[in-house]
């Protein structure tokens, strides 16, 4: 299509009404498809997308009265329409396009001497060439409906006021960013924000940390030539990543608890019980927390650096060992930036997984709140607030606003972590 | 020089022991506890049961009044397959997709899918719920399904990894010899990639099997438990039950990990590699 030619008559005709250029090029299967895709979306406008467009803009405008019998509008759902609306808008347009393209080929085919392609042929190339529009169709419905529609609407629900006491059958209605200057200046907001976040960075760097150090270590130390039966050393490290991770927290939540084994055996040898997990329990239950989250985590990390270990290209080590070079040395010089190398995607995976750790303390300290914060305890990241504020206590309009925050903050991170690793920078130095 | 790396020998196996032991032993601690004889936490001396019986086995399936594990398990066992196959085979697809085919919207949807990956795993469940319900799959076991396989091509990174390191040019001598895209996929891609089908599927199948979020928000007949949810409901006077559920739950999983290990080795290291 580089070379510009003119739209003809009949190309013309399908960018005024979609499929026509196809009817009258003689396609008329696609022709009819077109029109009837035409024909779905109008009706859909004419009789609910419409109304849903506006409605996205009113969020509602009577309010139920049960006295009166009136029978409101539901705001949420109608926010939700909405967007459904605004996505079909863009689906529609979507369609149009390709149908003007589609014409434009067409007119480009009969102009070198082809004929327009049969109905039959064009539904053969979606096994072929357009394969993969074939099967992408379905994912990406997929992720349309259950991922991205719904970031739009918290994405939305961040720039309304949601929640509270204003849920449905009460209106809803759009307060731009109030929410936002709500989480970090109101007295009921700020103090737990800001206290959650120093705790969710300082988390996230120390167990990242923690679990990919200890990971490649173990990798290394299995790797040794000393080591005999490695199959058998494995297997255990493989046995703790095989258990499900809600069974070995709540078994720690148990270990840990005060009828629990650990107090049992301070007891008996005559002591008090120590409440491990309590409510004053701030950073012992956070060390804990590190500990469990590193022998959930660990493992993974190991088996991946033994896959990346056995690829390092041994000569390297063997100069290096007869040019004198200390084991330790070897590690630093020329294992570590290999390893670094080959996994700063895995890496930044897990910072972000941990950056987001729900479980850990979710089921380690789930549904305790502490004085001084609003709504969740001195152990909680931002997502577990996230899921006390919007999930357990329907302050769905902050709970939003949190999750952009912590978007925003992870893909910051990201984006810094990804343009500055070697990897990014010199792609091929190892290979 | 002989001392010293017999010392060293002494030590990295020193420390191989106490790793082992950590791991190890939380696992016997609740696989002993599912034999005890009485159910309570508080009846344990230490760490382990004072006398030890297969009753909490018996009463685990047998007395479902309070607690229906069987249901759980059969409800568990239903949306974990499910969502396994549509998961995988999405996935499997899409990644083929995405690695094999030059399209204009490809790079676009590379990036969008690492974007949406930042966003918090739950943040949108309030609108997912809403969606649900509009649909009128609450309480419905299809609902979750549908959302597992939604979302589990989001995931496809790994699998696209693997697909770049097969060559291209077989593919290329199949076109020539006219085979079809489709056919390119089915009898030469797809019989190849048997590791990271069987890597797929298991991920596939954990994630539904252990998820404890969208079971708790969905379902919230008890009778449409899943084990995790359920085996959450249990306290501390239930510990034994709890062990002997979460054993009877992990026993098979434990097995099929270590049969597939060495795919779940390859798959990690395939897409961890930047391609």
């Amino acid at each position: 299509m580089s070379t510009r030619m003119k739209p003809n008559k009949k190309v013309k005709a399908s960018m005024c009404l979609m499929g026509l250029g196809q009817l009258m090029y003689g396609q008329v299967g696609k022709g009819l498809l077109y029109l009837g895709v035409l024909a779905l979306g109008i009706a859909y406008f004419v009789f609910r997308g419409g109304a849903d467009l506006v409605g996205l803009f009113t969020l509602g405008t009577r309010e139920m009265d049960t006295w009166l019998g009136i029978e409101g509008d539901n705001s949420v759902v109608m926010l939700l329409m909405g967007i459904l609306a605004v996505i079909a808008l863009l689906l529609l347009a979507a369609v149009h396009i390709s149908n003007v393209r589609d014409a434009r080929e067409t007119q480009r085919i009969v102009e070198r001497g082809g004929r327009p392609a049969a109905f039959k042929e064009d539904a053969k190339q979606l096994l072929d060439k357009k394969f993969y529009k074939t099967v992408l169709f379905l994912p990406v419905l997929g992720v349309c409906v259950f991922n991205i529609l719904p970031i739009i609407f918290m994405i939305a629900i961040a720039f309304t006021n949601y929640g509270g006491s204003i849920v449905p059958p009460k209106l809803v209605d759009w307060v731009g960013v109030d929410n936002f200057v709500q989480i970090t200046t109101l007295s009921q907001f700020a103090p737990t924000f800001g206290r959650i976040l120093s705790w969710n960075l300082i988390w996230a760097v120390c167990s990242t940390a923690l679990n990919y150090f200890a990971g490649l270590g173990l990798a290394l130390l299995l790797n040794k030539d000393c080591v005999k039966g490695k199959v058998f050393w494995r297997s255990f490290p493989i046995l703790a990543y095989a258990v499900p991770g809600f069974i070995t927290m709540l078994g720690f939540k148990f270990m840990f608890s005060y009828g629990g084994p650990i107090n049992q055996l301070i007891t008996a040898a005559g002591h008090r019980a120590v409440g491990f997990l309590d409510i004053d329990a701030k950073w012992i239950a956070r060390f804990i927390g590190l500990g469990v989250n590193a022998w959930v985590s660990v493992p993974s990390i190991m088996l991946l650096a033994t896959g990346i270990l056995s690829n390092r290209d041994m000569s390297l080590m063997e100069a290096a060992r007869i040019d004198g070079a200390t084991p330790w040395q070897q590690f630093r010089r020329i294992t570590l930036p290999f390893v670094l190398f080959s996994t700063t995607p895995v890496l930044l995976g897990q910072f972000i997984g941990n950056f987001n750790n729900f479980g850990v303390f979710y089921f380690l300290r789930g549904g305790l709140y502490i004085d001084g914060y609003f709504l969740a305890s001195d152990t909680d990241l931002l997502i577990n607030w996230l899921y006390n504020l919007s999930i357990s206590n329907n302050y769905y309009n902050i709970g939003a606003a949190i999750s952009l925050v912590i978007f925003l903050i992870t893909s910051l991170i990201s984006l810094i972590i990804y343009t500055r690793s070697a990897s990014y920078k010199e792609e091929d130095t190892f290979r | 020089m002989k001392v010293s790396k017999i010392a060293d020998t002494c030590v990295t196996y020193i420390i191989l022991i106490v790793v082992c032991f950590i791991f190890f032993f939380p696992c016997l601690w609740l696989i002993l506890a599912s034999f005890s004889k009485s159910g309570s936490i508080y009846s344990f001396e230490g760490f382990f049961p004072s006398s030890y019986s297969l009753d909490t086995f018996r009463t685990l399936f047998t007395d479902t009044a309070m607690y229906n594990y069987p249901r759980w398990f059969r409800n568990t066992l239903f949306i974990a397959v499910m969502s396994c196959l549509v998961g995988t085979f999405l996935t499997i697809l899409t990644a083929y997709t995405m690695s094999r085919f030059q399209f204009g919207a490809r790079k676009t949807m590379m990036k969008t899918t690492l974007i949406l990956g930042m966003f918090p795993s739950f943040m949108g469940m309030i609108a997912v719920y809403i969606i649900m319900t509009q649909f009128g799959l609450i309480n419905n076991m299809w609902g979750l399904i549908l959302i597992y396989s939604a979302n589990a091509p989001m995931g496809y990174l790994t699998q696209k990894g693997f697909f770049d390191t097969i060559p291209s040019s077989i593919d290329e001598a199949a076109r020539i010899d006219g085979a079809t895209n489709f056919q390119v996929f089915t009898r030469i891609n797809l019989p190849i990639s048997m590791p990271i089908i069987v890597y797929t599927a298991l991920t596939s199948f954990t994630f539904p099997w252990s998820d404890f979020i969208l079971p708790k928000l969905l379902l919230k007949e008890k009778d449409l438990y899943t084990v995790a949810v359920g085996l959450m409901s249990l306290g501390d006077t239930e510990f034994a039950r709890f062990a002997a559920g979460a054993v009877f739950i992990a026993v098979p999983i434990v097995i099929l990990y270590f049969c597939l290990v060495k795919f779940m080795v390859n798959g990690m290291t395939a897409g961890a590699v930047k391609g």
